[in-house]
């Protein structure tokens, strides 16, 4: 199918007009004079270098890359050290390590004062003290937990424990929430539309552990259809037979909650983006040249209104880390957050901090690769 | 209007609608939103009359004593929502709650507002290194942590440092750490509006900074502000409620959070926790829902 006004100048007429144009004198730009003055630089002219960075010139993109991450992890080093300041400065408003211990353990020794003294550095002043903290922290050495053990090698399994959680709740509000975004936003003002946009507005509006309280209250309590209650049976009665079997029937109600949430702010998203992209001209033209509407929709419309999506899917998942205290502490779920309430509960500070920078790490992280994405999927963006 | 206004005819008396007549117009037919307006009325009503209607005191145990504890919701008028196993009346509860929890979404957010107002409105005037520094440091909190810093701070500052504070210092905690929202809208206008023409005249004829951000910029955000605003209030609630819910909060004062909290420790008596959880869930929908219909009535892009 073509248009009547592309047959009547065809690409190579346009062209060999354009190059009649621009071979008028009064055209001609200044520095087409400087070069035809030496014609036999010609092929060499380039302009002048500006700086070294001209020995990577055939990776031009790549070295806008690099700039860009090298620029972004320099601006994480304020961040880091503000995090760590503040942190350092609630834990120790309420005294030095010693006199939380106190609160615990009432009759210290002298020696044992003077040793708790000696570790704590508490002769020093608190810049000092912070110096050294910082010191240990870049050395990858967290402090010792209250209770016993080095916190270090304690976090790690803890944040496997929350990106297990995260992620199924991630794939599976995904999974839900684009296919009905897409729905809601073809049949706008529908009855469905009109229920769906209701039911996320409910969704939006309710913590998630809320929904959690009220799940194991039904499927747990009344119906003793699932597990309500950490990751994992600790012994053998394990729920439908076997071990995996067991994790997964303890991942459903959590998961479950979480999803509810979020699948109602990624439908609302996905279907402001596919009603904003459906209006756009290019759409129109893929209509009017007689295309299904399954290929516009899904093929056209799409990928332009899904990749806003990215941005929120990996702040969710930088935010996640931190951001499910609550419910993971309602489902007992061994993960970061509920670690760091039990901890916070408990004034176990040098695992409070450890948790604390970490989270702030590695939600710095999953920001800068959420940058990098976007820019990677969106050619408009520019990384400068 | 009806009548050409020619330049033979009288000018007519009649002004045009202002504004927030247009605003109040758009919004009054948007059914969800006015519904949302008649939740949060409801709810600042329960506020201000809540623990006058309330049968009993706060963090009071009526039942204690004469045998009525862990009730099942309707079954007495004297109890109409049950009670827990120590004795604490839910409907009571839940009304006298309710001022605490608005209290704290009201009060964080007009401290929010109060800082951000002036964090934007610096960091749009000031040029160079001063400038920078304040959109650094707003930038700064947009990538903390900040539910995990804030629940740090309660459980620190409410246990051991200001123990008498209680609610008071879970809204300023709160109220310091949600105003870089607010400081983006306003700095985002002041650089907009402060180049444009009418504002360089007001400056040449020796207008201050001061009276530019309030006669000219603060009118022109006042709409977006007023939208931030409400689902801000919506996310202290929520804040708060979390915060309570964890234990983090001033296990003496009485807001939904610790309520859903002491119900949950009793799963199987269902009503302690439902019904404050349908109090936050309804309050917090409120809010929303109006805060959408205030940004749609506002929207000067969308007036037809």
């Amino acid at each position: 199918m073509s248009l009547p006004l592309c047959n009547s100048i065809s690409p190579e007429r346009a062209f060999a007009s354009s190059r009649n144009f621009s071979d008028s004198k009064s055209h001609r730009l200044p520095y087409l004079h400087i070069q035809n003055s030496d014609p036999g630089d010609e092929e060499l002219a380039e302009p002048p270098q500006q700086s070294l960075l001209f020995l990577i010139r055939g990776f031009w993109p790549m070295a806008g890359l690099l700039s860009y991450v090298i620029r972004r992890l320099l601006f994480m080093i304020p961040v880091f050290l503000a995090v760590s300041i503040l942190t350092f400065l609630i834990a120790n408003a309420a005294g030095s390590p010693i006199d939380i211990i106190k609160l615990g353990i009432r009759n210290l020794s002298k020696s044992q004062l003077a040793a708790l003294n000696q570790f704590y550095h508490i002769n020093d002043p608190i810049t000092v003290r912070y110096f050294l903290w910082l010191s240990d922290f870049v050395h990858g050495n967290l402090g010792q937990s209250l209770y016993g053990g080095s916190v270090a090698a304690k976090i790690g399994p803890w944040v496997a424990t929350t990106l297990e959680l995260q992620l199924v709740a991630l794939v599976m509000s995904l999974g839900i929430g684009i296919p009905i975004g897409i729905y809601s936003a073809k049949h706008q003002y529908s009855k469905t539309d009109v229920a769906v946009t209701s039911a996320s507005i409910f969704g939006y509006s309710t913590p998630v552990f809320l929904i959690g309280v009220f799940m194991i209250i039904i499927f747990s309590i009344d119906l003793h259809w699932l597990p309500g209650n950490g990751a994992v049976s600790p012994y053998p009665p394990y729920w439908w037979g076997s071990y995996f079997a067991d994790e997964v029937a303890h991942i459903i109600m959590p998961a479950t909650a979480l999803t509810l949430v979020s699948i109602a702010v990624y439908v609302r998203l996905i279907r402001a983006n596919v009603l904003e992209v459906l209006r756009q001209d290019y759409i129109l033209a893929a209509r009017a040249s007689g295309l299904k509407e399954r290929t516009v929709t899904f093929k056209h419309a799409l990928k332009n209104a899904v990749t806003p999506v990215v941005t929120v899917v990996g702040l969710t998942i930088a935010g996640s880390l931190a951001g499910a205290p609550a419910t993971e502490t309602v489902f007992a779920w061994p993960g970061l957050g509920y670690q760091f309430v039990q901890a916070a509960l408990a004034l176990d500070l040098p695992v409070v901090q450890g948790i604390t920078m970490v989270i702030t790490i590695v939600a710095l992280i999953f920001i800068l690769v959420t940058d990098l994405t976007y820019a990677f999927l969106d050619p408009r963006v520019r990384l400068s | 209007m009806s009548a050409p206004a020619g330049p033979s005819q009288k000018p007519t008396k009649r002004r045009s609608a202002s504004q927030w007549a247009v605003a109040w117009r758009r919004f009054r037919r948007n059914k969800a939103a006015l519904a949302g307006m008649v939740i949060v009325g409801f709810f600042v009503f329960l506020a201000v009359l809540g623990p006058t209607l309330a049968p009993y005191p706060a963090r009071s145990f009526p039942c204690l004593y004469i045998g009525c504890t862990s009730l099942p919701p309707f079954q007495s008028w004297a109890h109409p929502l049950g009670t827990e196993p120590a004795g604490i009346d839910v409907y009571s509860e839940i009304l006298q709650s309710t001022r605490n929890d608005l209290y704290v979404g009201l009060g964080a957010t007009l401290i929010s507002m109060a800082i951000g107002i002036a964090v934007g409105a610096l960091a749009g005037f000031r040029k160079g290194f001063s400038g920078a520094l304040l959109l650094g440091v707003t930038q700064l909190f947009f990538v903390l942590p900040v539910l995990i810093i804030i629940l740090l701070f309660a459980r620190i500052f409410v246990t051991l440092v200001a123990v008498g504070l209680g609610l008071t210092l879970i809204l300023l905690i709160l109220g310091v750490f949600g105003w870089p929202g607010i400081a983006f809208i306003v700095r985002g206008e002041v650089l907009r509006i402060r180049e444009l023409e009418f504002v360089q005249a007001e400056r040449a004829i020796g207008a201050s900074n001061r009276r530019i951000l309030f006669r000219h910029i603060v009118p022109n955000i006042l709409s977006p502000l007023i939208v931030y605003a409400t689902l801000l209030i919506a996310g202290n609630i929520l804040t708060e409620v979390v915060i309570s819910f964890l234990g983090f909060g001033d296990p003496n004062t009485a807001t939904w959070g610790l309520l859903i909290q002491e119900g949950f420790a009793y799963p199987n008596l269902w009503w302690i926790s439902v019904f404050p959880g349908l109090a936050v869930v309804f309050s917090v929908l409120g809010f929303n829902i109006m805060g959408d219909g205030l940004s749609d009535a506002l929207n000067p892009r969308l007036r037809e």
